[in-house]
């Protein structure tokens, strides 16, 4: 059978990711515009101290900006601009805010891709084996700890963590180091707090998630006859029953990766110092730098965009019943 | 040890299932024997323990809420009830084999056809990638679907009812087995289908010499494929008996009922016969004998004790107190 | 079994004493659960009287700051201008002060109390928001479909892609650190899984015969809707409700603690702001309010976990 319907799924798909960024753009130039600091006031004490003229200065400052044009202008180039690549200028570090992304983006990457693959292992081991073992004693104690686990909220997880093992036990350095190489042992070391701190957060979803898909697969007629087969239960679980799991899994998994896991990236970076692009739209939004924030919201959303479709396509391998129209 | 012509012999089968809401006797005693070449059929309503007979006998009963607790499967030199679980597990599939009501909840819907039956085949067998293909095309073939090569690419919801059950019979033959073990196979295929369901049943027994337990609620299917009959009612063995033997004269009151729900063409009847009452309770069975609140010749004895079992002739036995010794 | 009870007693559950007890008998038998429950009452309890019983948590008073918890004592060096000396003195916690004091000398256990208060307040107000766009938004979805469908499911689908906390936090910056914009906007960015679930489920039910009937005798649009479907989606409603709360909770504690908190409220997530300064020398003004967030945020999910297991019957068999 071919998948010619797939290609234009994608391409339906791309043009509706392309819609939402523009939504998200309108949104925030909305927020931005209608909110009540102007980018002038950055420079107000300035234009005081030196005794000039704060309407004269501001409506010049305000013409570099281009905010002196109409509303709608201002709009559509600031929406033209974004399309060609022009991200513009961050005005608190100086510098384009590509460069300033380039930077900076690695920091986040690893912190997420280290934290979602071991959750994603862990957790999915340990659902698999609760949902197995459904109601013994290691089903319970998993069920509550992962409970704990969405329970603590990250941010102060994360001081605790660097109050007992930075402060008191001194076993890692109270700030992420930004000098060490990546791929180094060092790194791994600085990073395992942060990462244990998005773990325990994360845990619980992939726990949770997994037991339930892999309790109701457990109960369907298949598993049975691979049994019948006389397949070891090794792969009745591992190939049978988990194939048929991944699928509602990933599903619920993907959607969380948008609110959940870049949320505690952001107050993880931020608690430990990690330069990443959380801690700086952080910084951005408090310097008033909002080209920068948009262009980070741009960026986490079209990752989810993409990453959904990437998904997307993945199913139709996963479960050939999947046809999208 | 069992005589020549028997090559399964189930004596005493007790199973339970503990839930919460009580204990679940859903075999309560059921024995028969199975003669080499022959096609044993088991017949009671849903419901009445045939199909956890089966299930017990081959280990796949869910523990652990359900569990076998007494009886005997003797089959060659061993009792398949006191099995390790991996000396079971080269018996299912490859010496007997079983095949499922609802083939499209009972073959896997994420895995080919062809990947199905090419993963039993290369589990017993040992056989190589293309040995192993070549064979499931033969298997295709010989249980009459068209076009076996494409067949194997496909998945089980791209087939239709019958060819999903022709499917499923084919992975079942694949390591030729000696016992194969069919539940309701034709329960829930379309009336067409069934028929030819049925022929390919009587074909495959003639050809490859086969024992074959069925399992069905339907006199009709008894009367066309079987050669002896087990009549089982409320977890237990009420009559035995050769087909021909039982169709001509039932001798259990439950037996003769059944027969009667067959609707008979040949009269105009105004309505259709049932069995009044409904099967009873499987955690509080009535005493003495089960069927006495449904039974049209009930005595003071049937509610009292459980009847012995009577022998009317070599072949046909019953547990009734109709047929006193 | 249970499915043939439930449609013997059916119908809504708020109308219905004899569901509500045969839930209530359910529930009780998960003990997580109910204990989640008893401290929330608790918390409710404190929320209400408590703020009579303790002292002003906003009162500093610089003779008795960085006391700690009863029962632990910390060192702290006095600097004596005379000699030019430091020494240094154990402190121990004080019963006039059970939990303790801050950098500022104010009350642990007022503070912690006031806490409760804005938390529960906030959980309440943002989760009430989310909850009635959501379900207004699904049930509307579901019920009209077609292009109404379509439109409101795109809408929430950006919604979701949205990195909420982000946008949060950048509003709170652009408008000002005001508690009720916090709860509102936390509200509004909250709604879009829950009106994905109550789609689906509103979906199920509308092809049930009850609503044919009710449309049949020639209800209205509005009156199916907001008579049959809504009664029916409650059970989901009230558990989703529960289990979106402790994000909400956390997530105000999360912005009070970036330093975007109300600054004249003293809630958890301030506190904990304010301790995380003086780690090294008042550890408990960080832990305290941590782990108050942490019970109300388990209590919630233990609560909100039993209820959904007691209103379906099939996740747990």
């Amino acid at each position: 059978m071919g998948k010619s319907w797939l290609k234009y799924y994608i391409i339906k798909r791309l043009i509706y990711a392309v819609a939402i960024a523009w939504a998200i753009v309108t949104i925030t130039f909305i927020l931005v515009r209608i909110g009540p600091s102007s980018p002038a006031d950055k420079y107000l004490a300035n234009i005081l101290s030196r005794g000039q003229d704060v309407t004269q200065v501001t409506a010049a400052i305000e013409a570099r900006y281009g905010l002196d044009k109409p509303l709608w202008e201002q709009y559509a180039n600031y929406v033209v601009h974004l399309f060609q690549g022009d991200w513009g200028w961050s005005t608190s570090t100086s510098m384009p805010v590509i460069d300033l992304i380039k930077k900076h983006w690695i920091y986040s990457f690893q912190l997420i891709l280290l934290s979602t693959i071991l959750a994603a292992i862990l957790g999915i081991l340990i659902g698999i084996y609760s949902a197995v073992r459904q109601y013994s004693k290691f089903d319970y104690i998993a069920s509550f700890f992962s409970m704990a686990g969405i329970s603590i909220p990250g941010f102060w997880l994360g001081v605790m963590l660097i109050l007992l093992f930075s402060v008191k036990l001194g076993w890692f350095k109270v700030y992420y180091d930004t000098t060490l190489p990546l791929f180094s042992l060092e790194n791994l070391k600085a990073l395992t707090l942060p990462v244990l701190t998005m773990v325990t957060g994360m845990l619980a979803g992939y726990v949770k998630y997994t037991r339930a898909t892999m309790l109701d697969n457990l109960r369907k007629g298949f598993v049975i006859t691979a049994r019948a087969k006389g397949l070891p239960e090794r792969t009745v679980i591992g190939k049978h029953v988990f194939r048929n799991a991944l699928l509602p899994l990933s599903t619920i998994l993907i959607a969380d990766l948008g609110g959940i896991v870049f949320g505690s990236a952001y107050l993880t970076e931020i608690v430990f110092g990690i330069p990443g692009l959380g801690q700086v739209s952080f910084k951005a939004i408090f310097a008033a730098d909002y080209s920068v924030v948009v262009a980070i919201v741009l960026i986490s959303t079209f990752l989810v965009l993409i990453i959904n479709l990437i998904t997307d396509i993945a199913y139709t391998y996963i479960d050939p019943r999947v046809r999208y129209d | 040890m069992l005589n020549n012509g028997t090559i399964l012999k189930v004596t005493n089968l007790k199973t339970r299932f503990f839930t919460r809401r009580g204990v679940v006797k859903a075999v309560d005693g059921v024995n028969f024997e199975l003669r080499r070449g022959e096609c044993l059929c088991l017949v009671g309503e849903s419901g009445c323990g045939k199909s956890v007979s089966a299930l017990s006998i081959l280990g796949l009963i869910e523990s652990p809420q359900g569990r076998v607790i007494d009886g005997e499967a003797r089959y060659r030199d061993m009792d398949l009830l006191r099995c390790s679980s991996q000396e079971l597990r080269r018996i299912r599939g490859k010496e007997i084999a079983m095949i499922f009501q609802d083939a499209q909840s009972a073959l896997n819907p994420v895995f080919t056809v062809g990947a199905q039956i090419i993963e039993q085949i290369k589990l017993h067998k040992k056989t190589g990638d293309k040995e192993s293909k070549d064979r499931a095309v033969t298997l295709l073939k010989e249980v009459g679907i068209p076009s076996a090569e494409s067949a194997l690419e496909r998945y089980p919801h791209q087939l239709s009812g019958g060819m999903r059950q022709r499917a499923m019979i084919a992975m079942s033959l694949s390591c030729d087995p000696q016992i194969l073990i069919a539940d309701e196979p034709t329960t829930a295929v379309d009336v067409t289908v069934r028929a030819q369901i049925l022929n390919l049943f009587k074909e495959l027994k003639v050809n490859r010499e086969m024992s074959l337990i069925f399992i069905t609620h339907d006199f009709g299917v008894v009367s066309e494929i079987g050669d002896r009959a087990v009549i089982v009612y409320a977890g237990k063995d009420v009559e035995t008996a050769p087909v021909s033997e039982i169709i001509a004269s039932p001798k259990h009151p439950y037996a003769a009922g059944l027969l009667n729900c067959l609707p008979d063409f040949a009269k105009v009847a105004d309505r259709l016969v049932s069995i009044p009452g409904s099967t009873p309770d499987p955690t509080a069975p009535p005493s003495g004998c089960p069927f006495h609140p449904r039974c049209a010749h009930v005595m003071d004895i049937c509610w009292q004790q459980e009847p012995e079992r009577v022998k009317l002739s070599g072949e046909h036995s019953v547990s009734c107190y109709l047929y006193k010794g | 079994m249970t499915s043939k009870l439930l449609q013997k007693i059916g119908g809504p559950l708020y109308s219905n004493r004899r569901l509500i007890s045969y839930y209530w008998q359910r529930i009780r038998k998960n003990k997580l659960a109910v204990a989640g429950l008893g401290f929330i009452l608790f918390l409710i309890l404190l929320a209400i009287i408590g703020p009579f019983l303790t002292g002003d948590p906003t009162k500093s008073n610089f003779e008795e700051n960085n006391l700690p918890p009863v029962g632990f004592s910390t060192e702290v060096s006095i600097y004596n201008i005379a000699t030019g000396q430091s020494t240094t003195s154990k402190i121990y916690g004080t019963w006039k002060h059970p939990l303790g004091t801050d950098s500022k000398g104010r009350d642990m256990l007022a503070m912690l109390i006031s806490g409760a208060r804005i938390s529960l307040w906030v959980g309440l107000v943002a989760t009430g928001i989310a909850i009635s766009l959501g379900v207004l938004i699904g049930v509307l979805s579901a019920y009209f479909g077609g292009w109404a469908d379509n439109a409101l499911m795109r809408f929430t689908d950006v919604m979701m892609t949205f990195p909420f906390f982000l946008l949060l936090v950048m509003i709170v910056f652009i408008f000002g650190s005001n508690l009720l914009l916090i709860m509102v906007v936390i509200g509004l960015t909250g709604w879009a899984g829950i009106a994905r679930m109550v789609r689906s489920e509103t979906l199920s039910l509308r092809t049930r015969e009850f609503v044919t009937a009710a449309k049949a005798l020639g209800a209205t649009d509005r009156r199916v809707v907001f008579r049959h479907l809504i009664p029916q989606v409650v059970s989901l409603i009230v558990v989703m409700a529960t289990l979106s709360i402790p994000g909400v909770i956390l997530a105000e504690a999360a912005l009070s603690f970036i330093g975007l908190g109300d600054p004249t409220v003293t809630s958890w997530g301030v506190v904990l702001e304010s301790g995380q300064q003086s780690l090294d020398t008042a550890w408990w003004v960080a832990v305290e309010p941590g782990i108050m967030l942490f019970l109300t945020a388990l209590a919630f999910n233990f609560l909100g976990d039993g209820l959904r297991d007691a209103f379906d019957p099939k996740s747990r068999m």
